[in-house]
């Protein structure tokens, strides 16, 4: 006889739901899934690039803000809706920490598996990492010259100046950040507690022309600034050539508002304003960022193969100033230079004038990634863990097959 | 007994996978085999092979490395002819093959026979059309003197159609210009050795004694004297004097000498760019040069053996041979030219021709083999496809090694190395599979594999006639991560391809009931599938890494989504989803083959179809050859489509029974 069924404690349905969910976590069915998406995820985002650009496609693709892709090749938008990148790898980081590792069977005959699924996660949380937190940007110096910036690769800022003895005194940044949503004809106030006024931003273009009504006249829509005016274009394929532009308008303190103005990143020279016999420069550019040392470029060699314009070697021979101290050092194609958590790695190079004893300059990148190694040391635990599990299959194959053959 | 119905699968399988090799046979030969009759060319006596040994090692500065002349030779032949070799015959009709080297030796020294060679192939005859030649067929192989009435009007064309961004021509246009530029490029051959064979005129009169450039270059100083004289005399008068006569006449030969073979070593160590004759003849004539005896004395050895071919063989082979001498010693003082004797070597041996012969027999016999089955013809067979096998792996691991030799890197580095490296690991990697499972299944892909490898590295010579041996940039030179990257990669492709090929077969087989429902055979062809699987995941794993470690430490990022980084991860992410689907149960026999097989269509489009995308680090800028991928995926579909209906039969006859 059967016993009879007690009522279930309140406790029980939700740790059978606990156990269902975490079962459904960590399988295999949804380890397939996932990695079926990522394959296909990575598919579409290689094609998408052709006509895309290669920017646009990893944000649309794999940026943490995409919940969700709709994939469009060669102009044509697929009938297709997946799970974004980002969140498809967390997903399969989780799958792999509760199948691959929690609930993976801890005994020698598993010990190659456990250490490849590890590996995996730490070079799956590097990823991560380096998405969120590392930074990029590129140095050009001229044989000779010294700098201690860096400017980004993407990011536009609005740069505010105070203006003292012809250098920039007291700086203040608005971010990239206050100038998206500004695509259409809304406007932003952005408050400068350094500075004696604030700015308001309007209608923001990703990327533009600086047109002069001397050279075309715009559309009768189409407001001018000073006998200039922006004309939109669509994204560069390639993201660092696009060249933004926006209005702004200063507000004072007084509740004053000056006549608004452009700026746009192709300007040869900043917007400057007078208030109280101070100077101040409103410039839409690059973001700059500040290394904690100055790199002086002393030499820079470009070797090409004899006879061809391929190149065989780019050296660059510099000298770090930190403190007033020198350290001289080389950077090379191949061999960057790692100090104080940037690496300077040689980009390319520019001839700065006409002639064989022309001066050169040298373009370096330059990353602050702080899980720069972080790859590396997975690739280590993860061959091993791989090596170790399959030569286990290997040899428990050998000693099958080494009973009595048959042939076709 | 065996099944009436199995041998009729075996022999209808065997038929078509012969009938493969066949049209590859036919494609390989069809497409290199020069078109048209033998060309017979009055007086013409080939060289002899004492001189053409000697030409052979003749050291060219070219793409950036000292080359043997016979390397040189042999790209250029193969850019214009699309063949190294030429049949021709002389007054007698026999007919005789022109090597690479015996071609450019006539281009320079008996351009009274090149000029009738048939050395430019027109694959449209819509070409010579609008140039006003009258074709001789739809593709066919013409001679300089054959395009020569239509020369003119092919200038005038491809400087119409040069103007156009390349993806805005069409396949026409793009012709006229391949064929004006392969014109310009043997024209400039042609110029190479003018000055040696006729000297410069002193005068305008048909009958004008003639001197040695490499007099005027002694006398240069002495002439661009007299010209200042005679400027300074004639005070600005329009009128030529002889010495400036001289001088123009000289510098206009030595022009025609300017873009070519860099056969001279600098003198200086510092400078590292050779020279050419004519680079050589104007340093000295405008007074550049301080030191114009080395130079004199260069272009006179040119000139001595331009003359001694008027004096026969014998001499000509002596005046080789001492300016060979002369350059190799030269360059051996400075360091260079060391594998120019290893090289002629490798081009003789023409190691991946003979590969693919032996590998083509090894694919026949195994073939025969599997028709046969287990009797003891069978197992002979069997032996000889081994040993067909494993020559035809020497043969490629020797070239290779030689390559390595020559190149002094390791074997990758380009797309025509990943073909032949793959084709000797996937031949191994075949041959290892069957020692482990000794079924004659891996042993007989290991030749057909090799064969059809071996085959696409040749096509693709041909599509891409430039010397792959040629230098790296310096990005991709130097670097242990990228090497052990760049292995682990395609051992990766290698070991993927022959999982799917094996994948293939056993569709093949069971779809076609060849292997008697045979359990213990299909699981142990399963298993060796899963093994691939897995070896296929590890290369491709740690490959793929280690090249997001070698960009890390080059261009400062792991990963840049680069086409053929994508391609690579898309290995392993098939890889990762077969063997998780298989371990949660989700692909039975017929899944687990089905995936494999179509795990060739994941490497074709990381190894090959992402280099047409046009976008990334890796982007050749290939335009031709795409129909061949989608021939490819075709077939593969094809393939699986099969496997599908073979296994709902094979339900079907489960249900009946």
């Amino acid at each position: 006889m059967e016993p009879a069924p007690q009522p279930a404690s309140p406790k029980k349905p939700r740790a059978a739901i606990a156990r269902w969910l975490v079962a459904r976590l960590s399988g295999y069915g949804l380890a397939t899934i996932l990695l079926v998406l990522l394959g296909l995820l990575t598919w579409l985002a290689t094609l998408e690039q052709i006509d895309s650009g290669l920017h646009h496609t990893l944000r649309k693709y794999f940026d943490w803000r995409a919940w969700y892709v709709v994939p469009e090749i060669r102009g044509e938008t697929l009938p297709l809706v997946l799970p974004g990148g980002y969140w498809v790898c967390a997903l399969l980081a989780l799958n792999l920490t509760l199948g691959g590792i929690l609930r993976l069977r801890k005994d020698w005959r598993h010990a190659g598996v456990l250490l490849a699924h590890l590996g995996i996660i730490y070079l799956l949380v590097a990823g991560a990492v380096a998405h969120h937190f590392s930074q990029r940007g590129h140095l050009l110096i001229a044989e000779g010259a010294t700098s201690n910036a860096a400017e980004d690769y993407f990011e536009h800022v609005v740069e505010v100046a105070e203006v003292k003895d012809a250098m920039p005194a007291t700086i203040q940044i608005i971010g990239g950040k206050h100038l998206t949503g500004l695509e259409d004809f809304d406007t932003r106030t952005v408050r400068l507690p350094a500075m004696p006024f604030d700015l308001e931003l309007a209608r923001f273009f990703p990327n533009a022309n600086l047109m002069s009504i001397a050279d075309q006249v715009p559309s009768s829509d189409v407001r001018t600034f000073d006998g200039y005016y922006l004309v939109a274009k669509p994204l560069e394929l390639n993201a660092e050539a696009n060249t933004p532009g926006c209005i702004a308008r200063i507000l004072y303190r007084d509740g004053n508002r000056s006549e608004p103005f452009l700026l746009t990143s192709t300007a040869y020279q900043p917007f400057s304003v007078r208030f109280d016999d101070r100077i101040f420069t409103i410039l839409l550019r690059k973001r700059l960022w500040l290394l904690p040392f100055a790199v002086r470029l002393d030499k820079f060699t470009a070797e090409f193969y004899p006879g061809t314009m391929k190149p065989s070697k780019f050296v660059s021979e510099i000298t770090r100033l930190e403190n007033g101290k020198p350290a001289k050092a080389v950077i090379q194609m191949n061999e960057p230079m790692r100090y104080a958590n940037l690496t300077f790695f040689q980009a390319s190079y520019q001839q700065l004038e006409q002639g064989p004893s022309a001066r050169m300059a040298s373009v370096f990148e330059v990353v602050r990634n702080p899980a720069d190694k972080w790859p590396q040391y997975s690739l280590y635990v993860v061959s091993f863990g791989l090596l170790v599990h399959f030569l286990t299959k290997l040899v428990g194959f050998i000693k099958e097959q080494s009973r009595p053959s048959h042939h076709v | 007994m065996s099944d009436p119905s199995s041998i009729t699968g075996r022999k209808i399988a065997a038929a078509l996978v012969l009938a493969g090799l066949a049209a590859v046979f036919f494609n390989l030969v069809a497409a290199t085999r020069p078109k048209g009759e033998l060309r017979i060319i009055t007086d013409y006596a080939p060289w002899p092979a004492a001189t053409l040994a000697v030409a052979d090692t003749l050291p060219v500065q070219d793409g950036g490395r000292i080359k043997p002349l016979a390397t040189y030779a042999g790209f250029t032949m193969l850019a214009i002819h699309g063949a190294r070799s030429m049949p021709v015959a002389g007054n007698a009709g026999t007919p005789g093959t022109l090597t690479p080297t015996a071609w450019l030796l006539d281009i320079l020294f008996r351009p009274q026979f090149a000029i009738h060679h048939p050395t430019f192939r027109v694959d449209n005859s819509a070409v010579l059309e609008a140039i006003g030649v009258k074709p001789r067929g739809k593709r066919d192989r013409y001679s300089y003197a054959d395009l020569a009435p239509g020369l003119e009007k092919l200038v005038e064309l491809a400087a119409a159609y040069d103007a156009p961004a390349p993806q805005q021509r069409d396949a026409l246009q793009q012709q006229v210009l391949d064929l004006a530029y392969n014109v310009r490029d043997f024209e400039s051959l042609l110029g190479q050795l003018a000055f040696a064979r006729s000297g410069v005129a002193l005068g305008n009169a048909p009958d004008q004694q003639r001197l040695d450039i490499s007099t005027v270059m002694d006398k240069a100083p002495k002439i661009r004297d007299d010209i200042a004289k005679a400027k300074a005399k004639a005070e600005g008068t329009p009128q030529r004097g002889p010495a400036e006569y001289l001088y123009r006449e000289a510098y206009q030969a030595a022009s025609l000498a300017t873009r070519g073979m860099n056969i001279f070593p600098p003198a200086e160590a510092g400078e590292r760019t050779w020279q050419n004759a004519g680079a050589r003849i104007i340093s000295v004539l405008t007074g550049e040069s301080a030191t114009p005896q080395p130079a004199i004395i260069d272009i006179m050895a040119l000139e001595n053996a331009a003359r001694a071919l008027d004096a026969g063989h014998p001499e000509f082979l002596t005046a080789l041979t001492t300016l060979r001498d002369d350059l190799t010693r030269r360059a051996a003082a400075r360091g260079e030219g060391r594998h120019l004797a290893l090289e002629a070597a490798y081009n003789r041996a023409d190691w991946f021709l003979n590969a693919f012969v032996v590998f083509f027999l090894g694919a026949l016999c195994a073939l025969a083999m599997w028709l046969l089955g287990s009797g003891r013809p069978g197992r002979i067979l069997a032996g000889v496809t081994l040993g067909w096998s494993l020559i035809g792996l020497a043969i490629c691991i020797i070239a290779i090694v030689e390559r390595c030799l020559i190149m002094q890197r390791a074997p990758i580095g380009n797309l025509y190395d990943t073909i032949i490296f793959i084709a000797a690991a996937g031949v191994l990697l075949a041959l290892l599979i069957e020692a482990l499972t000794r079924r004659r299944f891996a042993l007989g892909l290991a030749p057909i594999l090799g064969s059809l490898l071996v085959f696409l590295s040749r096509r693709y010579e041909l599509g891409d006639p430039k010397d792959h041996m040629d230098p790296l940039v310096a990005v991709l030179a130097s670097n242990f991560w990228l090497t052990i990257h760049v292995i682990s990669i395609t051992l990766g492709y290698a070991a993927g391809l022959l999982c799917s090929f094996l994948s293939t077969l056993y569709i093949l087989m069971r779809g076609l009931r060849l292997d008697h429902a045979d359990g213990g055979l299909r699981h142990m062809l399963s298993r060796a599938v899963y093994g691939l699987l897995c070896l296929t995941l590890f290369l491709s794993l740690v490959g793929t890494v280690l090249g997001g470690i070698w960009a890390n430490d080059s261009w400062g990022r792991f990963w840049g989504w680069d086409p053929k980084e994508n391609g690579a991860l898309l290995i392993v992410i098939w890889s990762l989803v077969i063997l998780h689907a298989r371990l949660g149960g989700f692909l039975k026999e017929w899944g687990l083959h089905v995936a494999s097989a179509f795990t060739a269509c994941v490497i074709v489009f990381s190894w090959w179809h992402v280099n047409f995308l046009g976008v990334g680090l890796h982007n050749y800028g290939f335009t031709t050859g795409k129909n061949v991928l989608w021939a490819f995926y075709l077939a593969m579909l094809l393939i699986i489509a099969f496997a599908a209906a073979a296994k709902w039969l094979e339900s079907r006859r489960g249900q009946g029974s």
